[in-house]
């Protein structure tokens, strides 16, 4: 008898968005400026040499001044975790498919995926990249390597999860293994996929940078994590910590991102999702 | 309305009779004088992997267009019967005949005890899932789902989601979407068990209504005596260990079945012949 929770112009919002969220972004900004404002005033106390800790102001201005390097940068790196990441989620949901369509599949290529996922990439990296000529498809390759285990994992385990009596619903009326599958153990899916996907998006990200050190101890490409490298040969630590923001930005965008396309397939009927005040 | 004593006593010879039966395979009398029974189940056993025998040489025949209650103590088989009858459990031993479609199972309405809906889909989008495994077109689906939730008075509610229901509600979105494709036989398997007293009492009657209207074949099972002597022109007794037919109880009440049968003597006295008949199946 309630009317949908999400229907427009029924609840109070303050500046377009429900009063109820506005703590949970005003607690975690305002600890991280407490946290900031310390550490500027801790380095200026201090009288800490920016070569040892910069402040986050020195941090910003350096920012600033080399934003045309990092930026480019920057593009380079979250086009490999992007790339990563679409190509893992492709990978990770056709794999956990075909597990779900036999348990035999299942058990002779899962613990390949549990290998694959258990050895660190930084002892293989260096060989993919001997391997594969060019070094942005090496880096794709291990930043997939590292993203694609959640997607399959998660998936897999939503695809068998499915309700055994809406199963047997879609047996009675005699439903096809797509008709099943599309209809049916797909979308019962799409919560863990998505739980999945949100843990991919950090590891790509993950992956793309620890495979560009690998790359960039050698010299060759031009990611955040080599300015990193480089910065850190030269000294310029400020840079590095530049560098590291941006890291650390892109990451939490990107769980953001995800975190909202999840929310918005979610929203309808996925207890995640919904508010709990109704 | 032949009186109390009158019912009571038929029921019990009819009783002591379908003991005496319950071992042979040849067809019981009631199918030779009455209409062609739609299901034959004959000898129908069923042991599962780990070895419980769930069901042992059940025979029985149901008419078409009856409502017969399946009745017993939890464990005695009365879900693994209706899942055989669904074709959803391969039979150990025996067989189920569909005699008047050629052999062939007539379409089949199936309620489970949940209501068992998909969460992502709305109301009407749940009720013609069966018209769209079947390929029906959109715009045909959605008139007779709808026509569905007019039946079981859920109009208003035809883009709500599941969560957005209550549960009495669900379940009439479940027996509609049972009913969409129009099926000649529809199993019920505790539907109502979750719900509460009021809601429970309701749906009793909208389901009569609903068999009134469409004279489907209903095969219900409950553990509840009062809901199956209020609703059925027969009540099947099972006991358990392994499961069996213990008592088939032929219902003798009004043609309409409302509240005034609910607190009628006739009923009370029913439900004593019933309660009894399900105590000596519990001790059997
Ligand atoms: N999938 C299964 N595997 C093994 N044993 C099962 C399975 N399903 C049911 N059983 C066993 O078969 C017997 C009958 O079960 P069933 O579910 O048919 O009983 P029921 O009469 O429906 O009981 P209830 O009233 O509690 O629903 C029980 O002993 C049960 O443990
Ligand atoms: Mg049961």
């Amino acid at each position: 008898m309630t009317p949908p929770d999400d229907a427009p112009g029924r609840e109070r919002r303050i500046l377009g968005l429900p009063p109820g969220t506005w703590p949970r972004i005003l607690a975690p900004l305002v600890v991280g400026l407490l946290l900031l404002g310390g550490w500027e005033w801790a380095v200026r106390h201090f009288a800490v040499p920016a070569y040892i800790l910069p402040g986050p102001v020195a941090i910003a201005r350096t920012l600033v001044a080399d934003w045309p390097t990092l930026s480019g940068s920057l593009a380079v790196t979250l086009r490999i975790t992007v790339l990563a990441l679409l190509v893992a989620t492709a990978a990770g949901l056709a794999l956990s498919i075909l597990f779900s369509q036999s348990k035999w599949v299942e058990m002779t290529f899962l613990p390949y995926a549990v290998m694959l996922q258990v050895t660190p990439v930084v002892a293989i990296a260096p060989l993919i990249i001997i391997w594969v000529d060019n070094i942005q498809a090496s880096l794709l390759i291990c930043a997939w390597i590292v993203a694609f285990f959640p997607v399959v994992s998660n998936t897999t385990i939503g695809l068998n999860s499915t309700d055994r009596n809406l199963l047997d619903l879609f047996r009675l009326y005699g439903a096809t293994r797509w008709q099943t599958l599309v209809h049916l153990r797909l979308p019962a899916a799409m919560p863990f996929f998505l739980a999945g996907l949100r843990i991919s998006g950090g590891l790509s990200l993950i992956g793309a940078i620890v495979a560009e050190f690998v790359a960039g101890a050698g010299g060759a490409s031009s990611g955040l994590a080599y300015r990193i490298l480089e910065s850190g040969y030269q000294l310029q630590i400020p840079r590095m910590f530049a560098a590291l923001a941006l890291i650390s930005f892109s990451g939490v965008l990107i769980f953001l991102a995800l975190s909202l396309v999840s929310h918005l397939m979610l929203r309808r009927w996925h207890e995640s999702a919904l508010r709990k005040d109704h | 309305m032949t009186g109390r004593p009158g019912s009571a006593e038929t029921a019990g010879v009819q009783e002591d009779g379908t003991i005496a039966a319950s071992g042979h395979t040849a067809p019981s009398r009631e199918d030779s004088t009455g209409p062609a029974p739609v299901v034959a189940l004959r000898g129908v056993t069923k042991r599962y992997g780990n070895g419980t025998l769930a069901v042992q040489g059940l025979d029985l025949d149901i008419t078409t267009g009856s409502f017969v209650s399946l009745l017993g103590p939890s464990g005695c088989g009365k879900s693994t019967v209706l899942r055989m009858v669904a074709g959803l459990s391969p039979l150990t031993a025996g067989g189920i005949a569909w005699p008047r479609a050629a052999g062939r199972p007539p379409k089949l309405g199936f309620v489970f005890q949940e209501p068992t809906l998909m969460p992502w889909k709305t109301a009407i989008d749940n009720v013609a899932l069966p018209l769209r495994l079947e390929g029906v077109a959109k715009a045909e689906r959605h008139r007779r789902a709808r026509e569905m939730l007019d039946l079981v008075g859920l109009s208003d509610f035809a883009n709500s989601y599941p969560r957005e229901l209550s549960g009495g509600m669900r379940m009439r979105v479940s027996i509609a979407r049972a009913l969409v494709t129009e099926p000649e036989v529809l199993l019920l398997d505790e539907p109502f068990a979750a719900l509460d007293e009021i809601t429970r009492f309701r749906l009793n009657n909208d389901l009569l209504r609903l068999w009134e209207s469409r004279r489907f074949t209903a095969v219900f099972v409950t553990h509840s005596v009062f809901e199956s002597v209020y609703l059925s022109q027969r009540v099947v007794v099972m006991a358990a260990n392994p499961g069996r037919l213990h008592a088939d109880l032929p219902i003798a009440a009004p043609a309409r079945r409302d509240e005034a049968f609910r607190t009628s003597p006739d009923y009370a006295a029913l439900c004593r012949t019933v309660s009894e008949a399900l105590e000596r199946a519990m001790k059997a």
